[in-house]
């Protein structure tokens, strides 16, 4: 296993993986997907997660992002450690510090674009009005501001991706995971979308972090981590990759 | 944007299914609320027409009430006048009627025909049971009643006599004699219990006692009281000043002669709690179905919304919430469907097939019972809920993973 890049000025990472172990069982086998893995990711951390299909990115992805329970190892939140919170918790967790964007962009079909941006909001309690502002104001970054009251089902699949990115930006995360962001999108769109990506990275210092084939992603990636067989091959911080 | 908001629009986009599962909470519910309306009037029917058959009460004589008797009248109630007069001094009676009961052969000189006869005061008893609206042929005794009778329709048929033909009435006396007076048939009743029907017969108080040879003696005092009347405390104020007068009574209420009323209450409470258990069963199974093929469809929608940091219980709330709102509109459509249908049955008047050993069917009459309506509307919500709670549950445990996984 590859040791987590250099530290960096900032001394408590956002996130912390202690060798994390998670096998799925496959009728009567048990498979491993994800085999004693460590790993750091810091605030504003532009991170891509690669590997063959099988070797454990999205289940790291899952397990980091708390939608999914490693078997063993211990996983730390800002420094807190997450393996005994509740399912409450957990949501509550991921609802006011993550942000989570989506292959197939799984926005809320009943609900319209500047609906499904404040959805998230809605969950914490921010009032009515300043949860339309946020949202106009979240659409207006992701170029999407005439958009507003659009059911998902009328937007095309990259303006869909930018509403989801909206979406997962609208409680101030510290933490944007994205599970094959462009894999459903063209390549110009995919282009665009992680442009924006690493611009709201930069300019709101939010981490994002990609389980990806997708070269594009890996090219612009600032941290690329290796998976092969659920194990870290390589953890390469890439100094000419554009910030 | 709550649960129930979300719930909502679930429903609005899901139009067909919400509409499918509205029809069976709406005929459920009318199904309630009609049911409940029609049994509703049956019991009031049944009440008013026992009570003015038996009265509100009656007072007889104390041993009349545990044994039989071997002679006519022989625990009837003497110097009935004097008794009647009391009864009716007290402020909650509204009328006290003298009735004697007998039995005897009636002849037309060539056929003998056993009888179960009642002599009564014909005006009062008229005025308070409805008596004069049961004769179908010729007229009400009159009167005292004079020597005139009323017959049963079948009682007249097998004796082949009609108003204005005259009978012989044979009964036995008090003392065990055989007596036998003329009378004229003033009128034939129709008692709508065949087998009383054959038999039935009426006379004024005058041709019962010269039939009887007992005067002032009745078999008991029928006791109608006013409107809102309190039951139980009259029944006690006029024994206590019956018995104060050195009256043997006792008094009974309708409730205590008309033990049928409480068997048929309880044969209709029980196949209404039957069908209704059915109807419940239906719809909790038919909605179960729907809910469940909503969580199915809906999977990674609740995965995303899991994901977004919506609680378990959130998702729970929600599928709960559209099943309560599908029990709410299906109730609203339910009550608006039973109106229509309760004014077309109270319109068109459809008569029910005759009771066993009955002589008419009685007309369909489904009455506005509201706590029929609340008690659908409850009965709707709690069922959708409980169809809802399990497939809400299964959602609101859904592994995230696999929910977003899911195709």
């Amino acid at each position: 296993m590859a040791p987590s890049p250099e530290p960096g000025s900032d001394p408590s990472p956002l996130l912390e993986a202690r060798d994390v172990t998670r096998t799925y069982r496959m009728g009567v086998e048990r498979v491993p997907a994800v085999q004693d893995v460590s790993l750091q990711v810091r605030a504003s951390e532009f991170v891509a997660l690669q590997g063959p299909s099988g070797s454990g990115k999205t289940t790291l992805l899952n397990i980091l992002g708390l939608l999914d329970r490693p078997d063993a190892g211990t996983l730390l939140i800002a420094g807190r450690e997450a393996g005994g919170l509740s399912e409450n918790e957990r949501a509550d967790l991921r609802r006011d510090r993550f942000g989570f964007v989506f292959q197939t962009f799984n926005l809320i079909p009943v609900l319209s674009a500047q609906e499904n941006v404040a959805y998230p909001m809605a969950l914490a309690g921010v009032a009515a009005g300043e949860r339309r502002t946020r949202a106009e104001q979240l659409l207006a970054a992701v170029g999407l501001e005439q958009k507003a009251s659009v059911r998902p089902d009328l937007l095309s699949g990259g303006q869909r991706q930018r509403v989801a990115i909206a979406r997962a930006l609208a409680n101030h995360p510290a933490v944007v995971f994205a599970d094959e962001p462009t894999a459903n999108l063209d390549s110009k769109t995919a282009e665009d979308i992680l442009d924006l990506m690493r611009g709201l990275c930069d300019s709101r210092r939010v981490a994002f972090l990609f389980a990806t084939h997708d070269p594009r992603v890996v090219a612009r990636a600032r941290r690329v981590v290796s998976l092969h067989d659920g194990r870290i091959e390589s953890d390469v911080v890439s100094p000419e990759a554009p910030r | 944007m709550s649960s129930f908001a979300l719930a909502w629009r679930n429903l609005v986009r899901q139009r067909r299914r919400t509409a499918l599962m509205g029809v069976v909470v709406a005929f459920g519910f009318a199904a309630f609320a009609l049911a409940g309306g029609f049994i509703a009037q049956s019991f009031e029917g049944l009440r008013e027409g026992t009570i003015r058959s038996v009265g509100q009460l009656q007072a007889v004589d104390r041993r009349a009430v545990s044994s039989s008797e071997e002679t006519t009248l022989e625990f009837g109630i003497t110097d009935a006048a004097r008794a009647r007069a009391i009864v009716a001094r007290d402020p909650a009676v509204a009328s006290v009627l003298p009735r004697s009961d007998f039995v005897g052969l009636a002849t037309n000189g060539a056929k003998s025909i056993p009888y179960l006869g009642v002599g009564v005061d014909p005006e009062p008893e008229a005025a308070a049971t409805g008596a004069r609206e049961l004769v179908t042929v010729g007229s009400y005794l009159s009167g005292d009643g004079g020597d005139g009778v009323l017959l049963g329709t079948g009682l007249a048929s097998a004796l082949a006599v009609r108003p204005g033909d005259r009978v012989t009435l044979m009964a036995t006396t008090p003392d065990g004699s055989l007596n036998a007076v003329d009378g004229v048939v003033r009128g034939l009743v129709d008692v709508r219990i065949k087998e009383l029907n054959d038999r039935y017969l009426a006379a004024g108080a005058g041709l019962v006692s010269r039939l009887l040879q007992s005067s002032g003696t009745v078999s008991k005092l029928v006791i109608f009281l006013k409107p809102g009347a309190d039951e139980a405390a009259a029944a006690r104020r006029i024994a206590s000043a019956l018995s104060a007068a050195g009256h043997n009574v006792t008094l009974r209420s309708w409730r205590q002669l008309a033990v049928f009323y409480e068997q048929v209450k309880l044969l209709y409470v029980g196949i209404f709690g039957f069908v209704g258990t059915v109807l419940v069963v239906i719809v909790i199974l038919s909605a179960a179905i729907v809910m469940t093929m909503a969580v199915t469809e809906r999977t990674r929608e609740i995965g995303t919304l899991r994901a977004l940091g919506t609680r378990p219980s959130g998702v729970l709330w929600m599928f709960l919430a559209e099943g309560v709102a599908i029990a709410v509109i299906g109730c609203v459509a339910g009550a608006v469907f039973a109106f229509i249908v309760r004014a077309v049955l109270n319109a068109w008047g459809f008569t029910l097939p005759p009771p066993p050993g009955g002589t008419h069917g009685e007309p369909i009459h489904v009455q506005l019972y509201p706590l029929a309506y609340a008690a659908g509307l409850v009965a709707m919500v709690v069922t959708m809920g409980i169809a809802s709670y399990f497939p809400a549950r299964r959602a609101a445990r859904l592994s995230i993973v696999e929910a977003l996984a899911h195709v």
